[in-house]
């Protein structure tokens, strides 16, 4: 293909695209000059083209395009939205001829005569049919409104018999010297080869560690550290102008969204409202490409079972046009995309009986499961909610493609919902892929890095807890107890040397990274931790890649070679599956008759042992005592723009000095987060409950924890903040009654 | 840089330019012209589950080069107590690293010296070798560069 050919394919790509997203705008707005304009010209200047270049059979197309255009553009023609969907075929069969030319530089034999016949159809209803247009629209003024499109297909077969063809072909060639030049952005921009980015971003790369090695090298040296400091601002600087220069903004694809609501909601018979926000956030463009269909997919989804039909909407009380609301926003090193609609909402019963029906998950398991994890059930394969399999969307394969895609790139899925409100769904995209923050961690003394983003916690383990049981076996499979559910583990050290796993395993200190990968979870064992690190990706040759366990490989700052664990696919050779929680149900119903209880975090509170039952807690904050302020005389913590009222009742925020750090343990209380100031985290254990003396009657406010009785913290009584604050007693939070018997 | 050595070639057709390395106490070569770097003790990254002929990973100018050991390769113990030579060799698929005991020197040897693998040469072997140079003191193994590629080993294993 010549260069000419090349230019106009991408030239005309570029026209149809702003075509596509005036043409929806247009349709809100039938009578703006300005977008015809704008339309006219894109499909002015391929026909333009095209003929140069003596592709007959787009110029054609083209021609009887502009035809309706200049109608249009003039004001002879009202763009309702007939012509609108006339329009849009219009650019389809553009666009699938452009696609024949790029793959077999020649335009096909195919006949649009069809298609230029409609187009020509509609240009029909021209001056001399004007007066009988404003009649018919006189006398039609309420039903009209109702239908629109029926009436508009109505109102074209008439005139066409009423009105001799008066086409004026003519009105369009009067204007082709005025399309005026309004590209001024094109002179400031430039086309660059993605793959010259790349060779740019991967030396850059380079730099970065380059940089790396010479700050750890001159740091004992004054003399070059102002230079090293230099080197190390160019270099971010550099990364950064190199990474911005691969963005685009996600506009590019929720420009496409129009229209597929358009066509779907019409299809459909919904009414559904675009709100799209943030269009100017910016992604790696590899990154914005991998995202494509994942986010098309979710908004078919949102329209087809999402948002209900007009009349239901209604009967709700609900607006009968439903939003549809498109967001795009940047939050530190992700892009954060989120589609939310104003439907049905997604309901977890159904969800739940749907998994179980379709055999993903046993209905013991489902019980077991709270609300927020029901929902993330329709992201297993093989669900689908949808009553009746339609052509949109519901054939099955659904959101766990969404899910893997999104993942796939190092991002995260997810979903949230009302009944009769709404669903909203988020995706969590990485800035860009070349650098990725990852954890180092040792095992078989050899570095490996694990992305963070399928990092979920960290636990430790040591020596002595191994040798008390800590792991635990079912047959050959190593299993943790973590907050009470079972995690199967993965030993990193025996899978890289493909030693058969057996049951012993000698006492040493070691690590369970907690992953989640594509769905499934698990702990991987490694030796140790080393620090976390931005790593830039390399690829690994393919000789390698059929290992599978890696996804790349990486220079450390010390410039020492890293593996990059693929947790996915460890996950997959290690046969963890996603229906493992069969398995774990039936340990689960051991665990009950074992009698272990729940389980609770044991703090130390000014030399006082005390309780919080742990599905209560959120996390643990470690905090500079010069971050808690005070309203009045009450608490408060400022964590993430949200204030959080501080218990203190052992009163330890008085008893530290100004540098200190203080641990906060942030509990959930029903809606509310509260913060306990806490001396110390001591241990999670499972308690049994105790019964008062004589009777059956649970003791309530006390737990028997590690053969000791202790009080459980009544987050309940932690006083809210928009309540006149007064000093709560030191200890009346916790049951009065047993305060003596803590100790 | 390959472009100049084969023109290089093309004038003196009757020699070519080897770089000599030893495996144990045997003498292997290779064409400079497809050498692209000789890196002194190279510490290749153990992949874990990786082909038999993988010596491991290398950093090499940006990019993680999959490096085959020579040894390996040979069916050779591993080398105890010394840091080897890597070669980085330029192949239709890229880089790849070679890794050798050590590499001796660059050698113009006289085309009329060399000679295909005689008959008695181990299959295996065979498709390693292209033959070899006789050399006054030993002979010089001529390994096949497109052979011991990563990707072609991976392929034939």
């Amino acid at each position: 293909m010549d260069e000419l050919t090349r230019e106009f394919l991408i030239e005309s790509q570029e026209g149809l695209d702003r075509m596509e997203r005036c043409l929806t705008d247009l349709e809100s707005r039938p009578g703006d000059t300005e977008l015809l304009a704008d339309i006219f010209r894109s499909v002015h200047t391929i026909k333009g083209t095209t003929g140069f270049l003596g592709f007959k059979r787009l110029e054609k197309l083209a021609h009887s395009g502009e035809n309706l255009l200049g109608l249009l553009r003039d004001g002879k023609l009202t763009a309702e939205p007939h012509i609108i969907t006339g329009l849009l075929e219009l650019l389809d069969g553009l666009r699938s001829i452009l696609r024949i030319v790029e793959s077999s530089d020649s335009e096909g034999d195919g006949n649009d005569s069809e298609l230029i016949a409609r187009l020509d159809e509609l240009q029909k209803p021209a001056s001399a049919a004007k007066s009988l247009q404003t009649d018919e629209m006189a006398a039609l003024t309420s039903s009209q409104v109702q239908n629109p499109l029926l009436l508009a297909i109505e109102q074209t077969r008439k005139q066409a018999e009423a009105s001799a063809a008066k086409a004026a072909p003519a009105a369009a060639s009067k204007h082709v010297a005025s399309a005026p030049a309004t590209n001024s952005a094109a002179e400031s921009t430039l086309r660059v080869d993605v793959a010259l980015l790349n060779q740019m971003m991967n030396l850059v790369g380079e730099l970065v560690l380059t940089r790396n090695q010479v700050l750890q090298a001159t740091a004992s040296d004054p003399k070059m550290t102002l230079l090293s400091r230099r080197l190390d601002m160019v270099t971010a600087d550099l990364r950064e102008s190199v990474m911005k220069a691969r963005m685009q903004p996600v506009s590019n694809i929720f420009s496409k969204m129009p229209r597929i609501v358009r066509d779907l909601s019409q299809q459909l018979g919904r009414k559904v409202k675009l709100e799209m926000e943030g269009q100017d956030t910016e992604l790696d463009k590899s990154l914005l490409e991998a995202i494509k269909d994942p986010l098309t997919h979710a908004v078919r989804n949102s329209l087809d079972h999402g948002i209900e039909m007009p009349e239901k909407r209604i009967a709700a009380g609900k607006n009968p046009e439903g939003t549809l609301k498109l967001r795009a926003a940047q939050e530190g090193s992700h892009v954060l995309i989120e589609v939310s609609d104003d439907g049905a909402g997604i309901s977890s019963q159904k969800v739940r009986d749907k998994a179980i029906e379709r055999g993903l998950i046993t209905a013991e398991a489902a019980a077991h499961l709270p609300e927020r994890e029901l929902l993330n059930l329709i992201f297993l394969p093989g669900f689908s909610t949808a009553a009746a399999v339609t052509s949109v969307s519901g054939r099955g394969v659904g959101m766990d493609v969404v899910k893997t895609n999104v993942e796939k790139i190092g991002g995260k899925v997810e979903i949230e919902s009302r009944m009769g409100k709404g669903t909203t769904l988020r995706l969590r995209i990485p800035l860009t892929l070349a650098i990725i923050p990852a954890l180092i961690v040792r095992s078989l003394e050899q570095s490996f890095a694990v992305p963070q983003g399928a990092l979920s916690e960290l636990v430790h383990v040591s020596a002595e807890q191994i040798s008390q049981g800590a792991i635990e076996w079912i047959d050959n499979a190593a299993l943790y107890r973590l907050r009470g559910q079972l995690l199967p583990l993965i030993f990193l050290d025996r899978m890289l040397t493909a030693g058969k796993g057996g049951r012993m395993l000698e006492a040493r200190d070691i690590f369970i990274a907690v992953l989640d990968a594509d769905g499934r979870r698990y702990g991987l064992i490694i030796d140790s931790l080393a620090d976390p690190e931005e790593i830039v990706v390399k690829p690994l040759s393919a000789a390698l890649k059929d290992i599978g366990v890696y996804s790349g490989a990486t220079v450390l700052g010390n410039g020492d070679l890293a593996l990059i664990l693929d947790p996915g696919a460890i996950a997959a050779k290690a046969g963890v599956s996603l229906n493992a929680e069969e398995a774990e149900a039936q340990t689960d119903e051991a665990v009950h008759e074992d009698n272990r209880g729940t389980e609770y975090l044991l703090v130390e509170v000014a030399q006082r042992r005390a309780a919080v039952l742990l599905s209560d807690v959120l996390r643990i904050e470690q905090v500079p005592i010069s971050r808690i302020e005070y309203i009045g005389i009450r608490a408060v913590l400022n964590l993430d723009g949200q204030l959080l009222p501080i218990e203190d009742a052992g009163e330890i925020l008085q008893a530290v000095h100004d540098e200190m750090q203080i641990i906060i343990v942030v509990c959930r209380d029903g809606e509310r987060q509260v913060g306990v100031a806490v001396t110390n985290v001591l241990d999670v254990a499972a308690g049994s409950e105790l019964f008062e003396a004589g009777s059956t009657q649970v003791a309530s406010g006390v737990i028997l924890l590690k053969d000791r009785v202790t009080s459980i913290v009544d987050l309940g009584s932690v006083t809210a903040l928009e309540m006149n604050q007064q000093a709560a007693e030191p200890w009346n939070m916790y049951s009065p009654a047993l305060v003596e018997n803590t100790q | 840089m390959s472009k100049r050595t084969s023109q290089k070639q093309a004038a003196t057709a009757q020699t070519a330019e080897v770089c000599s390395f030893y495996l144990g106490n045997g003498l292997f070569g290779l064409p400079i012209s497809h050498i692209v770097e000789i890196v002194g003790g190279a510490r290749p990254e153990n992949v874990p589950l990786a082909p038999s002929f993988v010596g491991g990973l290398v950093h090499y100018r940006g990019d993680v080069l999959t490096a085959v050991s020579a040894r390996k390769l040979m069916g050779m113990p591993p080398l105890e107590g010394k840091v080897a030579d890597l070669l980085v060799v330029e192949s239709g698929n890229g880089y790849f690293g070679l890794i050798v005991d050590s590499v001796r020197e660059v050698l113009t040897v006289d085309h009329g010296c060399f000679e295909p693998n005689p008959s008695t040469v181990h299959e295996r072997a065979k498709t390693l070798f292209t033959g070899a140079y006789k050399l006054k003191d030993k002979l010089m193994v001529m390994l096949d560069r497109e052979r011991i590629d990563p990707l072609e080993l991976a392929k034939a294993s």
